[in-house]
């Protein structure tokens, strides 16, 4: 993202940092490179075989657990994060304060717990409500074609040509602070994303011979749509909001950033940070834990992503 | 004819977008709570006053009007009054964007070089490809504000080298961008010390671009590299040079040309975050002074303009596409 509002790297659509784009696979070369360039042919990164399927897997079980983990995270928190508990700006591995405390002394573990809960929840909750905003305007297009493929894919193409991130910020902004809000933000510039990879997929199934026989059969579309359509769509649909999630905790944490979350006390990662600025040079560990937090989860779900998309593309 | 007719139809999509955008910004203040009464002449004016500023402020209107009212301000420039600084909106982004621009600049250049040195360098065998790699990629999933936080941490308080925020150089010179009027005044040292100012947070800006267009750019090249013209131009003889220009980048250029445009316009959503944690005052920074106070104005023009921005770059870069790539206009 990103961000940037990072989708773009995919397509038009990305999101605010610059989407993170999936690495794209070089298409096999018929015949020998030339070998002036020296040009390497790319060992794809162990794609095959037992370790990577373990790899993968355990890429995928960590997002599961990540996930998991941010249901009980309040509990596991061993102070209450809104009141200070300790000496403030004490250094990580502090005795009873593993992370450290902030500048007036409320416990960094377990302020980055709760953070932790809302950023990832609410990203899983996004991509999600996004996914399933998308996938009926895309289903819909893709179904039922001519004007009706047309008005949608239009008003998307709208929606994708705008930038994310911006229009995110202003929907934030008029619709005021609150959790509510930011997701309400974050979706409207997100589900035009899932809406043109859903139809794209649907287009190119419905002109496939099995749709046109159970149509001949005298299916109606509902049944096509359900029994001969969807099942195809979904693989596609699940690797693509698995690659996202990533894209939108760092757009969340960005509009965090600039004061576009939940108002003050409440512990937020990316407001954690930008609150505590002041403190960089003094107790660097103060804004940057938040922060690293953030990226550990993007990156986890940018590597998981991958991990699904090996597992489910690899018919 | 092909080209002018191309020419045409994307610009008639920009000034289109360009509406949108208005549209989308005039509702977003419909429904926002801020307002624009209470700002101007207070909470705690007279029913009569309140009238009165309604009416001057045209709130007494049917909403078409007022959004007709807003698109011709827009094309003449007038974005209304800030309820924060009491100024001109128009004027308050006059003096921030150039801050902004020259960083967002600055920025891409420094993700087109980081760019193409992933690709090439993945491409050639270059031992230290790998670990470059792995650096990109792991930085591109930090937010944009935590690469800055660790730069400045690392490159300003361990080694020294590089200031940690605020702007450089010749700051009042007609442009507004520092590294250009320190080099237009002739001032060598000003403009090193512009750029020194620059370095970190077009860095922090730059990385997450920079791997989005260096995988494109490379996966681009091995496809072209490995194609059958490349093989016949080679064959038949044309130097290495001739082969490069003329047929490997004019054909691996165009995907390459689009993911820049793409991050050049996500890049003006990134200097949001880049700002704040450099103090750079640019718009980034009017639009964090603007939000904690719901000043509408002034967030509704950032985002036009910044927006603008967004969308003159990407149609500029598919206009340059099909120059490059004459098969773009046909189809």
């Amino acid at each position: 993202m990103t961000d940037t509002l990072a989708r773009g790297g995919t397509t038009a659509a990305a999101p605010p940092h610059g989407p993170v784009t999936p690495e794209p696979v070089a298409p096999a070369s018929p015949g020998p490179a030339p070998r002036r360039w020296g040009l390497s042919r790319r060992r794809s990164f162990a794609r095959s075989g037992r370790a990577a399927t373990v790899v993968d897997w355990t890429l995928i079980a960590l997002l599961v657990g990540i996930t998991l983990l941010s249901v009980v995270s309040p509990l596991l928190a061993p102070y209450d994060p809104v009141q200070p508990v300790g000496m403030p700006k004490l250094p990580p591995l502090s005795e009873g304060h593993l992370l450290g405390t902030d500048a007036i002394g409320r416990d960094t573990l377990s302020r980055v717990l709760a953070g932790l809960q809302t950023s990832w929840l609410l990203s899983v909750l996004v991509t999600a409500l996004g996914l399933v905003i998308g996938s009926v305007v895309g289903v819909v297009a893709g179904m039922f074609g001519g004007w009706v493929d047309a008005l949608l894919m239009r008003t998307t193409d709208v929606f994708l040509s705008l930038p994310s991130m911006l229009v995110a910020v202003a929907v934030s902004a008029a619709l005021g602070p609150g959790l509510t809000n930011t997701v309400l933000a974050v979706l409207v510039v997100w589900w035009p994303y899932y809406a043109r990879i859903v139809r794209g997929e649907v287009r190119a199934l419905v002109a496939r011979p099995h749709v046109e026989a159970a149509r001949l059969a005298g299916a109606g579309w509902f049944r096509v749509m359900w029994r001969h359509v969807l099942p195809g769509v979904v693989p596609t649909a699940v690797v693509t909001a698995s690659l996202d999630i990533g894209n939108v905790v760092m757009t969340l944490a960005s509009l965090s950033f600039l004061g576009l979350g939940q108002p003050a006390p409440a512990p937020e990662l990316g407001a954690d940070t930008s609150r505590n600025l002041v403190e960089i040079l003094d107790a660097w560990w103060i804004p940057l834990i938040p922060g690293l937090v953030v990226m550990l989860l993007s990156l986890l779900s940018n590597l998981a992503g991958d991990a699904v998309r090996n597992r489910l593309v690899r018919r | 004819m092909v080209r002018l007719r191309f020419l045409g139809f994307r610009l008639l999509s920009l000034a289109g977008l360009l509406l949108v955008l208005s549209l989308v910004l005039f509702l977003l203040q419909e429904i926002s709570d801020a307002d624009p009464v209470a700002a101007t002449i207070g909470g705690n004016a007279s029913p009569e006053a309140i009238a009165a500023a309604r009416e001057r402020l045209g709130l007494d209107r049917p909403p078409v009007e007022r959004y007709l009212a807003y698109l011709g301000g827009l094309v003449t420039g007038d974005m209304g009054t800030s309820f924060r600084t009491h100024r001109d909106v128009t004027t308050d982004i006059a003096t921030y964007l150039p801050a902004t621009v020259e960083l967002v600049l600055f920025a891409f250049v420094v993700a087109l070089v980081l760019g193409v040195l992933f690709a090439v360098s993945s491409l050639l065998r270059w031992p230290l490809a790998g670990p470059f790699r792995g650096l990109l990629f792991v930085g591109s999933t930090a937010p944009t504000f935590l690469l800055g936080l660790v730069g400045l941490v690392v490159f300003y308080q361990l080694l020294g080298w590089l200031p940690a925020s605020g702007r450089g150089g010749v700051t009042d010179g007609p442009t507004g961008m520092t590294l250009l009027d320190s080099l237009l005044a002739g001032d060598l040292a000003a403009a090193g010390d512009a750029l020194q100012h620059l370095a970190l947070p077009a860095l922090a800006l730059a990385v997450g671009p920079a791997l989005a267009i260096g995988r494109v750019l490379r996966s681009s090249l091995t496809e072209t590299l490995g194609s059958d013209f490349v093989r016949t131009a080679t064959s038949k003889g044309l130097t290495e040079p001739q082969v490069l220009v003329r047929h490997v980048l004019r054909n691996s250029v165009n995907a390459a040309l689009s993911m820049s445009a793409l991050q050049l316009g996500f890049m003006f959503g990134g200097v949001l975050l880049v700002e704040g944690v450099f103090t750079w005052g640019g718009l980034g920074s009017y639009l964090a002074a603007s939000l904690p106070v719901s000043d509408f104005p002034a967030i509704a023009g950032v985002t036009f303009v910044l927006g603008a921005l967004y969308v003159t770059v990407n149609t500029v870069a598919d206009v340059l596409q099909s120059v490059a790539d004459p098969r773009i206009r046909v189809s």
